[in-house]
C-alpha cells in the first residue's frame, strides 16, 4: 500500500517569534482527499526512549498541509519532525524534515511599539508576543544620546509608564524583544520620538 | 528564570516546565494511589539540603528523572505523553547547563547530597518501576518548588 | 465504633479553597439528602503514613472545615477526606486531590495607600500576609514566601480616562508631574511569575 502513496515532499519549518510551523507540499490523488499525520522526536526520545516518535493529535489525519508545533517544541533541544500521507488504509512512507530543528534558530522580529506623551509622562504601548518574551526598552532625551536609560518589561497589558519628562523636551524610544529560554534578542524597533508638554504657568 | 544553586547559576524555562506539569498534574497524581509514601519529600525533605549541596542534588535529580522516571511514564493519553516529552526535553537541556557548572567546579557533591540522593533512590526502588516512576512524576512540583526556592 | 454498612451517597466536590494560605476544605452534601447529614473530616500529610482526624470537624452539619492550622507548612502537600452520616448509615470517605499550598493558593490584592500633593501621588503597597494561627503569632508576608513577587499598578486619569500601568518590584511608587485638580484612581495587583499566581486588582 505504501508504494502507491508518495511521501510528502518539500517539508520545511517556518519559525518566527517562537511560533513554529511545519509545512509540506500536498500529495495529489485525483478525486480523493489525502490526509496527513505529523510526529516529533526530541533529543530525549532519541537518547533515552529508543528513538520513539510522538504523534501530534491536532495534526493527525489532517487535510491541512501545515502543522503548528509550538506547544510541542517547548524545550531548547534538537528535534526531528516527520509527516506522512494517508488515504483510507493506504499510508505513505514518512517524509522527514532534513536535519534537526532547534527553537534557538527562531527568527525574532522587533516589537510593535507605540510611544505616547501624556503631559509630562512618557508612555509606551507594546504588542503582546506571548509568555516567552521580555521587552527591553531604551529611551533618552533627544540630544543626550549618551545618557540612554533602560527598562525591561515582562507582561505588557496596555499603556505602560516609562518615565516623566522635562517640560517641552523631546524624548526618543526604541525597543527589542528578549527570549530568555533561548537567550537571544531581536533587533531594535525604529526609534520614535515625542515631545513633552510645554511648561504652562497655570500649573506653577 | 535564573536559578542559583550555590555558586552555579542556570537559566531554566521554569514557566514552561511548570505549565507543562500543571496541565497533567491531576491526571498523573490520580494514577498514584499511595498516599503514605513519597519519593522526594519523606522521610527526609529536600528543603533541608544545605545550600552548598543544592547544585549536586539538582544535577542528580535531573539525571534521575531523565534516566529513570520519564521513560516509564508513557500513558494511553497522547496529550499527557506530549507534555511529558516537553518536560523531559527541558530537563535534558537544564542538565546540560548544570554539567557546565560541574566542569567549572561549581557543582561539587558533598556527603549530605550523596546521602540524600541515596535515600531518594531507596524510596524509588521500594516500589515497582511503573508506580515509582508515576509517583516521581507526580511529585515534580515538589522538585520545582524546591529548585525555585534557591532564587 | 465498628464500620457501619455505608450505603449513603458520597459527599461531592471535596476540595480545598485557599486564600493567602488559609486552607479551608469544602464539599457539597450527598445527592438527594436533605437536612440532618453530619460529617467527619480527616487529613494526611502526603508521604506520611497516617490519616489524622480533625476533632473540631467531627459530626458537623456544615459543609466546610478550616484545616489551615494542619496544612500551614507549605513545604508539605496534603490530602483531606470527608465522610457523611445520616440515620445510622454513612457514605464512603471521599478524598481531595493532592493539595500543594504553595501553588494551589490564591493571593489577595495588595493593600494600597495613596497620598498626594498638588502635582504628584505617592503609592505604598503592602503584600497580604500568610494566614496565621493567632494575631499574636509573628506575621509572614507573602513576599517572603514568593521572592519573585512583583506589583502591577494601574493609574487612571478620571478626566481623560487614560490608564497607565507600572510594573514594580519594590512596594513604593511616586508619580510626579500630574495635572492639578484632577482625580486619579489607583489599583494594584500582585504578580508571581512562577508558580504562576496573580491576584485580582485591588478596588
Amino acid at each position: 500500500g505504501d508504494a502507491l502513496l508518495p511521501a510528502p515532499q518539500s517539508i520545511s519549518i517556518l519559525s518566527t517569534n517562537m511560533k513554529h510551523f511545519l509545512s509540506w507540499s500536498p500529495v495529489v490523488v485525483q478525486g480523493a482527499t489525502v490526509r496527513y499525520s505529523v510526529e516529533f522526536q526530541g533529543e530525549y526520545e532519541r537518547e533515552y526512549a529508543n528513538g520513539s516518535w510522538i504523534p501530534i493529535s491536532e495534526c493527525s489525519l489532517t487535510t491541512a498541509t501545515v502543522c503548528n508545533l509550538t506547544d510541542d517544541i517547548s524545550a531548547t533541544v534538537a528535534y526531528r519532525l516527520r509527516v506522512r500521507a494517508e488515504l483510507g488504509a493506504m499510508r505513505s512512507r514518512w517524509g522527514t524534515l532534513k536535519g534537526f530543528f532547534n527553537r534557538v534558530t527562531t527568527s525574532l522580529t522587533p516589537p510593535l511599539l507605540r510611544v505616547l506623551a501624556d503631559g509630562y509622562h512618557l508612555l509606551v504601548e507594546l504588542a503582546d508576543m506571548g509568555p516567552a518574551f521580555q521587552f527591553r526598552v531604551l529611551y533618552w532625551k533627544k540630544g543626550q544620546e549618551s545618557r540612554v536609560q533602560q527598562k525591561v518589561m515582562k507582561e505588557v497589558s496596555s499603556v505602560v509608564h516609562l518615565d516623566t519628562m522635562e517640560a517641552g523636551a523631546e524624548y526618543c524610544v526604541k525597543a527589542q524583544t528578549h527570549v530568555e529560554a533561548i537567550n537571544r534578542s531581536s533587533s531594535f524597533s525604529p526609534t520614535q520620538c515625542v515631545r513633552a508638554q510645554r511648561d504652562t504657568s497655570m500649573w506653577l | 528564570k535564573i536559578l542559583h544553586f550555590g555558586a552555579c547559576r542556570v537559566s531554566m524555562s521554569m514557566t514552561e516546565i511548570r505549565a507543562g506539569f500543571t496541565a497533567i498534574k491531576a491526571n498523573i497524581q490520580s494514577r498514584d494511589p499511595i498516599r503514605t509514601l513519597s519519593i522526594l519529600s519523606h522521610p527526609q525533605s529536600l528543603h533541608k539540603v544545605k545550600s552548598s549541596d543544592r547544585c549536586c542534588i539538582t544535577r542528580h535529580l535531573l539525571t534521575f528523572y531523565v534516566d529513570k522516571v520519564f521513560k516509564h511514564c508513557r500513558t494511553e493519553d497522547s496529550f499527557v505523553n506530549r507534555k511529558i516529552s516537553s518536560i523531559a526535553n527541558s530537563f535534558l537541556s537544564a542538565r546540560r547547563k548544570l554539567g557546565q557548572c560541574r566542569e567549572q567546579n561549581n557543582c561539587v557533591c558533598g556527603e549530605e547530597s550523596t546521602e540524600k540522593f541515596k535515600q531518594i533512590l531507596a524510596n524509588y526502588e521500594g516500589l515497582n518501576v511503573t508506580s515509582a516512576a508515576m509517583k516521581s512524576l507526580g511529585e515534580l512540583d515538589i522538585l520545582l518548588d524546591w529548585m525555585e526556592k534557591s532564587r | 465504633s465498628g464500620e457501619l454498612y455505608c450505603s449513603l451517597p458520597n459527599p461531592r466536590n471535596v476540595h480545598f479553597e485557599s486564600i493567602n494560605m488559609k486552607n479551608v476544605l469544602h464539599w457539597s452534601a450527598p445527592e438527594g439528602t436533605g437536612d440532618g447529614v453530619l460529617y467527619r473530616v480527616k487529613y494526611s500529610v502526603y508521604g506520611v503514613g497516617k490519616w489524622i482526624r480533625k476533632p473540631e470537624c467531627r459530626n458537623i452539619n456544615r459543609t466546610w472545615c478550616d484545616l489551615s492550622n494542619e496544612t500551614s507548612d507549605y513545604e508539605e502537600q496534603y490530602y483531606a477526606s470527608v465522610k457523611a452520616f445520616l440515620n445510622g448509615t454513612c457514605s464512603d470517605w471521599v478524598e481531595t486531590t493532592r493539595f500543594n499550598p504553595l501553588t494551589d493558593t490564591k493571593i489577595d490584592p495588595p493593600m494600597v495607600s495613596v497620598s498626594s500633593t498638588d502635582k504628584s501621588i505617592s503609592i505604598i503597597l503592602t503584600a497580604p500576609e500568610k494566614w496565621k494561627r493567632s494575631p499574636e503569632e509573628e506575621s509572614v508576608s507573602l513576599l517572603q514566601v514568593y521572592p519573585g513577587l512583583q506589583y502591577n499598578v494601574s493609574v487612571l486619569n478620571k478626566k481623560t480616562k487614560k490608564r497607565w500601568f507600572f510594573s514594580i518590584n519594590n512596594n513604593t511608587l511616586v508619580v510626579p508631574w500630574l495635572e492639578p485638580g484632577t482625580a486619579y484612581c489607583v489599583s494594584a495587583q500582585i504578580h508571581v511569575t512562577t508558580p504562576v499566581l496573580d491576584s485580582s486588582f485591588s478596588k
